[in-house]
């Protein structure tokens, strides 16, 4: 009796843990404010400048294409960014200002403002629009949100918020994330269509604490209408509040 | 005397002649068949784009252009109420808007184009969607072209997810059906199309009541908001290609009058080098140099006039062989000219009496200059027939 008692010992400890880990989790679920929380994961990501190097690699099912670039983000609405790599991209430059983004290529030597409608376009190929990559508005003011369940996400526990558009005009009527709330961070989120359909699942992982914040070193973008394609944002360097020179939010920098 | 004298020569000219007189013929022939191909070519395609799209012109919203997609959302409005009054044999309100389909999981960009049901002055394949009801249930009913549902690998029957954006720019998804897929005999109405109902299209992307343009019968007059294109602006392209194939078509119309041409200029200088004594006899004889020319001019006139008549005799037979038979274009399919089917000529007569006179107003004029030089021979060289070297 004893000897079946040590061997199920371990076993038992483990459903134990695992009870109390989702117990936990369900009883403070009813407890969170949901649009507290989603403020709260807002605050932690967005800061007032950020500087980024990382890669972007696209993977359309057939080929994979890795670009290399440094970003420099001022608030909401600003945004400079300059491709390195491969050497086909190399001195490619986008410019963000507000709603607007322009785009030089060294090929051509010309600036294109993508503006309007152009902004729904696929941004590079990848499984993100123009419009998706420009997104500035913070979750907690443009979405209401409601805690929906506890679902678990990689073996933990995440409270999974349905977020609903304040306003007709939000790309994305409707999106559901699983959050950690402890460590305010999104897990993953999804981003419906007006009708309820799934359209893009987006994947957040390595999560790394960088000067009080935790931001996460890769984010995965799936098209959900599309098959075997996901395009995946790699922060290899991620630096807040850094001083950026005025000229970098110029049209001027768009060139050679 | 002169013109008897000058068909007898003619006429023992023998296979020289009837050689000139067909070559002549068999151009005009080619000149007429050339010119009533393109005739029936524009005809029919222009007929195909009437029914099927054109009509009698379009109103459209100011700003809106077919070849830019990206601002079709731009460019709505609903319709002006004095072309919502007219019956709907005379108008047919159409919207147009952008879309997505992924069929087996790949994008396809698309142009949702949504005609009303009510109208009877397109000729649309659309009785699938006819009686469909007025608000989509599960899925929003979708009529493809042939070409298109080729190209995107869809059958009647298919489901396949469409994502859009309404209005106010938020995007969203639902799936289509394919309730059939239809020959449209205008490419330009097939490929890249999905046709929807109207009221679906309207009621999906919140745009009630509006129109990107509006086709009508004829033109009814400037309407406030909206600005008119006419047939011919609507066709520009397609004109401006057939214009194109017209002057091309003159080229040929040209060698092949320049070769006939040589052949009366050519026989015409052998004549003189060949019939010197013959032309000195005359002179003898008290012939003035004027009336020997009329003479040989005269020759090749005939033989304009035979190549006439034997271009009637050979042409009418053929042109109504041919108007049995047309012209297969099927070959065209796989392009966006309006024309799939079989090319009839659309014979005009008057550019058939143009053709006839001017090729017989060349004949004569080669036949005349080559002759001209009798005129200064001597007599007594020509006699010994060394009045040409």
């Amino acid at each position: 009796m004893k000897t079946a008692l040590r061997s199920f010992l371990p076993f038992l400890i483990f459903v134990a843990c695992l009870t109390f880990h989702d117990a936990r989790g369900i009883a403070s679920a009813g407890e969170i404010d949901a649009n507290a929380l989603l403020k709260a994961i807002d605050d932690n990501l967005w800061s007032e400048t950020k500087f980024v190097e990382g890669r972007l690699v696209i993977d359309n099912g057939r080929k994979e294409r890795e670009l290399a670039f440094d970003s420099w983000l001022e608030g909401r609405e600003k945004g400079y960014t300059h491709y390195k790599a491969p050497p086909r991209e190399a001195g490619t430059k986008m410019l963000k200002i507000q709603d607007k983004l322009w785009m030089y290529t060294p090929q051509t030597d010309r600036k294109i403002l993508i503006a309007g409608h152009l902004l729904r376009q696929s941004m590079m190929g990848s499984d993100l629009s123009y419009e998706d990559m420009l997104e500035d508005t913070k979750l907690s003011s443009a979405y209401g949100a409601k805690v929906e369940k506890v679902e678990d996400v990689d073996g933990f526990p995440s409270l999974v918020l349905h977020l609903t558009a304040h306003d007709e005009t939000i790309t994305y009527q409707s999106r559901r994330v699983w959050t950690d709330p402890e460590k305010k961070i999104i897990l993953r989120e999804e981003r419906y269509a007006k009708s309820g359909m799934l359209l893009k699942k987006v994947d957040f992982a390595g999560y790394a604490q960088i000067k009080g914040r935790l931001f996460p070193r890769s984010l995965t973008f799936r098209d959900m209408l599309k098959e075997n394609t996901h395009t995946t944002y790699h922060f290899d360097v991620i630096e807040f509040d850094v001083p950026i020179p005025e000229k970098y939010f110029s049209l001027s920098i768009l060139k050679r | 005397m002169i013109s008897k004298i000058a068909w007898k020569n003619f006429y023992r000219q023998g296979l020289r002649a009837f050689l000139n007189v067909l070559v002549t013929a068999l151009s005009i022939i080619a000149i007429i068949f050339n010119i009533s191909l393109l005739n029936g070519f524009q005809a029919q395609a222009t007929r195909n784009m009437v029914v099927s799209d054109v009509a009698g012109g379009h109103y459209l919203v100011p700003g809106f252009d077919l070849l830019t997609p990206t601002e079709w959302e731009d460019h709505t409005r609903p319709v002006p109420s004095e072309l919502r009054q007219m019956p709907r044999s005379e108008t047919a309100e159409v919207l147009v808007q952008q879309g997505q389909i992924f069929p087996r999981n790949r994008l396809y960009p698309v142009q949702l184009r949504g005609v009303e049901m009510e109208q009877s002055l397109l000729d649309l394949p659309m009785d699938a969607l006819k009686s469909q009801p007025a608000e989509p249930g599960d899925y929003i009913p979708a009529v493809l072209g042939t070409k298109m549902a080729e190209k995107a690998h869809l059958r009647k029957g298919d489901t396949v997810v469409l994502k859009w954006r309404d209005r106010f720019g938020a995007v969203d998804a639902r799936e289509i059906k394919v309730v059939e897929v239809a020959y449209f005999l205008n490419p330009r109405i097939d490929e890249g199309i999905v046709w929807l109902r109207l009221d679906h299209l309207r009621s999906i992307t919140r745009r009630e009541g509006e129109i990107s343009w509006v086709a009508v019968d004829r033109y009814r007059g400037p309407v406030e908001g909206l600005r008119s294109e006419t047939v011919e602006e609507l066709m520009a392209d397609l004109l401006a290609m057939l214009k194109q194939d017209r002057r091309n078509s003159k080229i040929l119309w040209t060698i092949l009058i320049f070769l006939a041409g040589i052949s009366i200029f050519n026989t015409q200088i052998l004549n003189v080098f060949k019939r010197q004594k013959e032309i000195g006899t005359l002179m003898a004889f008290g012939m003035e140099p004027g009336q020997i020319v009329r003479l040989f001019a005269l020759e090749g006139v005939y033989a304009a006039l035979g190549a006439l008549i034997v271009a009637a005799v050979l042409g009418v037979p053929f042109f109504t062989w041919f108007q049995s038979v047309g012209f297969d274009v099927t070959h065209l399919k796989e392009t966006a000219i309006p024309v799939h089917e079989k090319v009839f000529l659309d014979i005009r007569p008057g550019e058939v009496a143009v053709t006839g006179v001017t090729v017989f107003a060349i004949m004569v004029a080669v036949a005349w200059l080559p002759v001209r030089k009798i005129s200064r021979l001597e007599p007594t060289a020509a006699l010994r027939g060394k009045a040409i070297a």
